[in-house]
């Protein structure tokens, strides 16, 4: 029972794998960008199963609140708002199609190849990584982080606000 | 008591700021009281000094050490001051007829605009000239030497509105810099051979045990091209006739009295090299006597009085050197000494006549003066007589001496060294009676205008004058060379020689008898024998002083300005440097021409270009991480 | 081929695939999203090494990467529409102004 369990696991694991793998291929793809924007949620819900199959939940659970909820939320928002159909929209292509390819394809090709050589010690722990756990470690050892990331926060919405005053001051 | 050494140095240079900075704010009478009150300190503090110096006996001199200036590895250049019987009599004449001179100014620049200038000008000169004097190391002394140099350059072209006494300024500067090309390699030399500048410590190395490694004739040679700067002997002269555009105050201190002396007493200074150096002996002596019968044949047909004194100096300065040549030291010392005293006299004395005359300059137009401005007429009578040697003026003793060691001394003395020192002698008879008698007797040749200014000098000049006069007729009774003997022996006279000493004696009375009496014959009764003497070729070859400007400005000047245009300006500086530089210039601009081409501003090229990076980087890395 | 290998793969792929959209398309929100898949793909190599090293390091780092996501999603966003405001175009190609 327990083996055959491992079994399906293993299983999901590359049905989830390859979904998300699609769903970033189709990104490339697509020409319109709500279908991108689709194919990304996609893709980000895939490797939130993924989280899940791994153990680490309350990842899975951020990854759909924040990314796909919030900030894929936000995009589709703004594809709506600009509908612009311009050179972007006909030509999904910039001119360095082929070049680009190439070098993506080294690029993985090389650290793929450097991943298959190097066998580290296999992924055993499916064991549940606990909220609680995360907790205690995120707010004994990793606060001052934590605190500097509101920081960041708090700069990003300024940085916003002045970013869309300044537009506004340009064009009166 | 070492201390005050300092203080002489000093208190010049705090009048020179004190002057400089506040005398304009403060008025004619704080710019008097300071420019003459520390120049005068500094006098009584040199005095309480040389008056302890001979209370010891004046066997041990008396040292301090002001400063520490700088420590390289186990060398230490120390700013020390060195008090001997030497610098004794330098540092009395620098501080006593500096103090005389300074008071003198007071009546004679009364109207100038930039009275605190000056008055900050000479102090700064009194305090280099003292640096130069106390300094005991070689290094000190260049300090004061270019100093000095620099106070000279200021003073002379004082008046520097005039575009030709601004000219004269930076001739005697630029000239002063080729003899102190050689002075710094000599210092060089001194200093590769024995790793001390101390001047006493030099010397000590010259005269006892084996030669150091730089020949003594070599440190000599070249220590005297920067005293023939300083010192104006051939064949760097030509500067000190033209600083006459200098006030006259200035001329009689620092171009007849004290610093044209400075490379006299840096020989004398030197004298344990110069001692065993008999190949830069001769050649001090050679140039010194050929200096001074030069001059003294131009000096003849000067018109402008002060034109006459400069190449006075010029010569006088010539006979020191002959005397330091043949090893005479203390006498050339002597003559130093009494030539300070009588050369000042007449300086000032024929300020007194620019100033009597409202700036005349020209003998020509003057004459009869003598009834006009009595108390300047006797004090300069004084001083020419004693110029010219009638004894028992000073300079008749410093004078015969030196013509006794030109043609006795063991160590390069000559008769033929004597018989042109001695128509030197002459000659400055001649022309400085033709001086007298021009200027004060016969009949006057002043315009109206002039003339009815006359007018005898104020009693600061007057005083002045007389104290000098009174100088340089007793001045002569010191037995200079006597007391220096200890510490500047006399050269050896050969027994041969030692009867002819009364005869020379009678001989030198008699050039200067003979040269009073040719001038009265020429110049007497308004040089109307003179007048009727036919030597047009030779007097215009004289008027032009042997064309030795004109040779320098064709055979140095022109090829100077040439080589410098052609091939360092238009070669060197353009094609060289600024070529290169331009070249790299554009080498530049191209590269970041072809560079810019890849700021296409493409933000998809720049995301290629981090992917392409990347790829190859780790294509790269591969099978070596 | 173990899990590890697959998930870390998988991430490369992401990631790689994520910089070739960002070199190749021309839609500016296009390739906002392309960079936004790069995120995910570290998240992703980000947790797979937490879980096999079995350490909270991983994680705390993804949760930190959500916040910079979220951070430059709200910058970026304005910008575009700036942009936008400005030309009227998605296109990348048109904002060459910083050329040399």
């Amino acid at each position: 029972m327990e083996a055959l369990l491992q079994e399906f696991d293993t299983l999901l694991l590359y049905v989830f794998a390859g979904l998300s793998l699609a769903g970033a291929i189709a990104m490339l793809v697509l020409q319109h960008p709500m279908r991108v924007a689709m194919a990304l949620v996609a893709t980000m819900i895939w490797l939130g199963a993924i989280y899940g199959l791994v153990g680490v939940h309350f990842i899975a659970a951020f990854q759909i609140l924040i990314y796909v909820s919030a900030v894929m939320v936000f995009i589709i928002y703004v594809i709506m708002l600009l509908d612009v159909r311009d050179m972007a929209y006909t030509r999904r292509y910039a001119g360095l199609l082929i070049p680009g390819a190439i070098a993506a394809v080294v690029f993985f090709g090389v650290l793929a190849a450097t991943l298959w050589r190097t066998v580290e010690v296999p992924l055993t722990t499916t064991a549940a990584f606990g909220i609680g756990q995360f907790a205690v470690d995120f707010l004994q050892q990793y606060w001052l982080q934590f605190e500097v990331t509101s920081v960041l926060l708090v700069a990003a919405v300024v940085a916003a606000i002045a970013v869309v005053k300044a537009g506004g001051k340009d064009h009166g | 008591m070492a201390h005050l050494l300092t203080w002489i140095v000093v208190l010049p240079l705090v009048g020179f700021v004190l002057n400089g900075l506040l005398g304009n704010r403060f008025g004619k009478s704080f710019v008097t009281v300071v420019g003459c009150g520390l120049p005068l300190a500094a006098f009584a503090a040199a005095m309480a000094c040389v008056l302890d110096l001979i209370a010891g006996g004046a066997r041990e001199p008396l040292v301090h050490v002001a400063y520490t200036w700088a420590v390289v590895g186990d060398r230490t250049f120390e700013v020390a001051f060195w008090l001997d019987r030497l610098a004794a009599v330098m540092v009395l004449i620098v501080t006593g007829v500096g103090s005389l001179i300074h008071i003198y100014s007071t009546g004679y620049m009364h109207e100038d605009r930039s009275y605190a200038r000056y008055f900050a000008y000479l102090n700064l000169f009194l305090f280099f000239m003292l640096l130069l004097v106390l300094g005991r190391s070689l290094l000190v002394l260049f300090v004061g030497w270019e100093g000095v140099g620099l106070a000279s350059y200021l003073l002379i072209g004082f008046w520097f509105e005039d575009a030709e006494k601004a000219r004269a300024g930076k001739k005697a500067f630029v000239t002063n810099r080729i003899g102190d090309a050689g002075f710094l390699l000599g210092m060089f030399a001194v200093f590769w051979a024995l790793g001390t500048l101390d001047m006493d410590k030099v010397n000590a190395a010259y005269m006892a045990g084996p030669p150091p490694a730089v020949a003594a004739s070599v440190v000599g040679v070249l220590l005297f091209i920067g005293a023939t700067g300083k010192s104006a002997q051939i064949p760097l002269y030509v500067w000190l006739p033209d600083a006459m555009a200098g006030p006259t105050p200035v001329s009689a201190l620092i171009h007849a009295a004290t610093m044209v002396t400075a490379g006299v007493y840096l020989v004398a200074r030197m004298s344990g090299v110069y001692m065993h150096a008999e190949f830069a002996s001769s050649v001090v002596a050679v140039i010194g006597v050929a200096t001074a019968f030069f001059a003294a044949t131009i000096a003849v047909v000067q018109n402008d009085i002060k034109k006459v004194l400069a190449y006075s100096t010029v010569s006088q300065l010539g006979l020191m050197f002959v005397a330091a040549g043949v090893g005479a030291y203390g006498v050339a010392i002597f003559h130093v000494y009494t030539h300070a005293f009588f050369k000042a006299c007449l300086f000032l004395g024929a300020g007194s006549v620019i100033h009597a005359l409202s700036g005349e300059q020209d003998i020509r137009r003057m004459g009869g003066l003598a009834k006009r401005i009595p108390v300047t007429f006797v004090t300069f009578a004084v001083a020419t007589a004693a110029i010219a040697g009638i004894p028992p003026l000073a300079g008749f003793f410093s004078k015969d001496e030196i013509l006794w060691y030109a043609f006795a001394s063991g160590k390069g003395g000559s008769p033929l060294l004597w018989a042109v020192a001695a128509a030197t002698a002459l000659l400055t008879a001649f022309y400085m009676f033709r001086l007298l008698w021009l200027t004060f007797f016969g009949r006057s040749r002043m315009s109206h205008e002039v003339e009815h200014h006359v007018h005898e000098s104020p009693l600061s000049m007057t005083a002045v004058l007389t104290i000098l006069a009174a100088l340089s007729a007793i001045g002569g009774f010191l037995a200079l060379p006597h007391w220096l003997e200890m510490q500047l022996p006399l050269p050896p006279v050969p027994d041969a020689l030692h009867h002819f000493e009364w005869p020379l004696l009678v001989v030198s009375v008699v050039i200067a008898a003979s040269g009073l009496l040719g001038a009265w014959y020429f110049f007497g009764n308004d040089a109307a024998r003179a007048q009727r003497v036919h030597a047009k070729g030779l007097h215009r070859l004289l008027s032009a002083k042997y064309y030795v400007d004109e040779c320098y400005e064709r055979w140095l000047g022109r090829p100077l300005v040439w080589v410098s245009d052609r091939l360092f300006l238009n070669v060197g500086d353009r094609m060289l440097l600024d070529g290169t530089l331009n070249g790299l210039a554009r080498l530049a601009q191209r590269g970041a021409g072809v560079l810019s081409r890849i700021q296409t501003g493409s933000l998809h090229r720049y995301v290629l270009f981090v992917l392409a990076g990347s790829a190859v980087l780790l294509l790269w890395s591969i099978g070596r991480v | 081929m173990d899990k590890l290998q697959l998930l870390l793969l998988l991430a490369l792929a992401l990631f790689a695939i994520g910089l070739l959209g960002v070199v190749i398309r021309r839609n500016l929100l296009v390739m906002l999203m392309c960079m936004e898949l790069m995120l995910n793909a570290a998240n992703l190599s980000l947790v797979t090494l937490a879980r096999q090293t079995d350490t909270s390091a991983g994680a705390v780092l993804v949760f930190l990467v959500f916040v910079v996501a979220a951070a430059e999603i709200a910058i970026a966003i304005p910008i575009v529409l700036l942009l936008v405001r400005r030309r009227h175009t998605l296109d990348a190609d048109a904002y060459a102004d910083l050329k040399g």
